[in-house]
């Protein structure tokens, strides 16, 4: 598995590295100002997508086309009071909610155990294993999506909440499986030796020793296994109904329509975003560890 | 970034190879279940020309007429040149916006943090609302875009509308929801640069962009080779804003590989040939991994 060299990298913060580390050049220099410049400029073009639709999501309609922008405008909560009053939009947030705590479980009940074993116990052919899963994140949706739908539809689970929680552990079980596995290696082995000598049997050891010391790596991957499935689109686009729906396909339903109503569907992108920004600040320091599948670990 | 020697297993004594397989079975069977089956399916499946209104009824055996077709599809072929053309930009374009990005967050002394924080916004939008976020952006009369552009007495551009256009108004979403990324895993390697190594080459007087290019940079191959491979990865497999936004279109100028599998199998209802570009997706992606893996193996970045 990719993994980072030097073990400092592993621990610190960005943000919290020791002060020295800027002692080459001391004085600020047109290069700093430089940097900073570089950086405001990027964080502008980050934040104007998202800060325009949050403006949109309290205009009215006249405030939204202008040809002229306006400065000030009467900000409004009708927008969300027109998705919270569709029956619709309620039932694709109970429909997200759904399908991303069954994945998450299902992710981490399968794949905990599964990350142990790959990280401590004496498995035959242990590499071989953690390749074909890390395989398994290789094989794209887009690939699975139409065998996955036949096989569904013979099972008659097209349509129901464990088509979408099943499908979206695709991705998810991998990622708990590697994610997972680093942690566990991090625990000294020898705590779980010492309660194995003191008569505790072997799966003991895991449940009652190690599981409780990386309940930080648990809550990370819980967290980035709520906010990948949330995003999830194409499995929800295929293999849910009407009652089934989540809210991307809510969101991509705005869009799809001649007329567009930018002031409801802002609302919509907003209330889509807020899970999603409380999760992704909650699992910053393990977002790009999941990403990468534990191989950086920033 | 020195070989990182692998860890061999702390094998707890008294510990039986029973308990490792049983503790992965399960995960064994579901990822069975829900990759290898449907995998192999696929590839018996498309031995059959077969609609999407025959899922339960009989399937003419066509052999391998379905493959055959692969080689003879124009679709594809622009399916292909739009997808190439999408991965190359938008992994360079990433890659190097990314390092820029980095290493001025590197290189600056206060508000690190912060500006961490809001860098990662984008990657974790959903990407269905950064299609939405962008289509208004970039709306041709009431887009912020637009109004910047009118300002200087231009018209307002209708990128989705236009041939030309929608594939890099595309790219430039990607852009947006990706770049972050590059520049968080560029700048997790670059604080691992040992300090002294840098100090030292001050010391010795070689400049900023001397420093860059002959420490940092050597320095984070590996994130590089990393970002490279999933970045590659998941452009290639691009579906969700392109679905959303162009539906492939205008024309077929937008299409890509992910979208024209989709649109085989759900749309024109073309079930046999849909998985016989599941399949093609699936190997060309393996390939492409395996080359990016058999890179990072040698760096050391991998285990074994």
């Amino acid at each position: 598995m990719p993994r980072q060299a030097t073990p400092q990298a592993a621990a610190t913060k960005p943000a919290a590295e020791p002060q020295s580390r800027r002692r080459v050049k001391r004085h600020r220099d047109w290069w700093v100002y430089g940097c900073y410049a570089v950086l405001v400029l990027f964080l502008v073009w980050v934040l104007v997508p998202i800060l325009q639709v949050a403006l949109n999501s309290f205009k009215t309609e006249n405030d939204i086309f202008t040809s002229t922008p306006r400065v000030t405008f009467h900000p409004t909560l009708s927008n969300y009071h027109t998705v919270f009053g569709q029956l619709a939009f309620l039932h694709y947030l109970l429909n997200s909610t759904i399908v991303a705590v069954g994945t998450t479980v299902l992710s981490l009940v399968v794949g905990v155990p599964g990350a142990y074993a790959l990280a401590r116990l004496p498995v035959p052919g242990r590499e071989w294993w953690a390749r074909g899963i890390l395989f398994t994140r290789m094989a794209p949706a887009v690939a699975l999506v139409v065998p996955i739908f036949v096989i569904f539809d013979r099972l008659q689970l097209l349509g129901t909440y464990w088509a979408l929680i099943l499908a979206d552990t695709t991705f998810n079980l991998p990622i708990v499986i590697w994610l997972m596995r680093g942690f566990f290696e991090d625990v000294p082995v020898e705590l779980e030796e010492a309660a194995v000598v003191d008569g505790t049997s072997r799966f003991g050891a895991f449940i009652r020793v190690a599981l409780p010391l990386v309940t930080p790596g648990l809550a990370a991957s819980a967290v980035l296994c709520l906010l990948f499935s949330w995003n999830e689109f194409l499995f929800a686009l295929v293999l849910s109904n009407s009652q089934t729906q989540t809210v991307p396909i809510g969101v991509a339903g705005f869009v799809g329509t001649v007329s567009i109503d930018w002031g409801g569907s802002s609302a919509a992108a907003v209330i889509a975003m807020i899970p999603v920004f409380v999760l992704g600040l909650l699992a910053q320091r393990f977002l790009v560890r999941g990403l990468t599948l534990g191989a950086v670990k920033g | 970034m020195s070989r990182v020697a692998r860890r061999r297993p702390p094998v707890v004594r008294r510990a039986r190879a029973g308990l490792g397989l049983a503790m992965l079975t399960p995960t064994a069977i579901l990822l069975t279940a829900l990759i290898l089956v449907p995998v192999c399916y696929s590839a018996y499946l498309a031995l059959y020309r077969w609609q999407l209104i025959d899922i339960n009824g009989a399937k003419t055996f066509v052999g391998l007429a379905n493959f055959t077709h692969l080689l003879h599809d124009a679709t594809l072929r622009d399916a292909l040149r739009n997808t190439i053309v999408y991965v190359v930009v938008c992994v360079t374009v990433e890659l190097v916006l990314g390092f820029a990005v980095a290493v001025a967050l590197y290189d600056i002394t206060k508000g690190r943090r912060l500006a961490n924080s809001l860098i990662l916004l984008p990657m974790i939008v959903t990407p269905v609302v950064t299609a939405l976020l962008w289509r208004y952006l970039l709306d041709p009369q009431f887009g912020l875009v637009s109004q910047v552009l009118a300002a200087f007495g231009r018209p307002g551009i209708d990128w989705f509308g236009s041939t030309s256009l929608a594939l890099p108004g595309l790219m430039l979403i990607d852009v947006w929801q990706w770049t972050p990324f590059v520049v968080l895993v560029l700048h997790a390697g670059m604080l691992a640069i040992p300090e002294e190594r840098l100090e030292a080459a001050a010391v010795d007087g070689a400049g900023r962009v001397r420093r860059l290019r002959h420490i940092v940079a050597p320095a984070i191959v590996p994130q590089i080779l990393l970002v490279l491979l999933f970045r590659t990865m998941d452009t290639y497999r691009i579906f969700d804003t392109v679905y959303v936004l162009t539906k492939g279109g205008p024309g077929d100028s937008t299409t890509t590989v992910g979208l024209y599998a989709y649109q085989t199998g759900f749309t024109y209802l073309n079930m046999g040939y849909a998985m016989v570009l599941s399949l093609f997706i699936l190997i060309t992606i393996s390939v492409i991994s395996v080359f990016y893996l058999v890179l990072l193996r040698r760096r050391g970045v991998l285990r074994r």
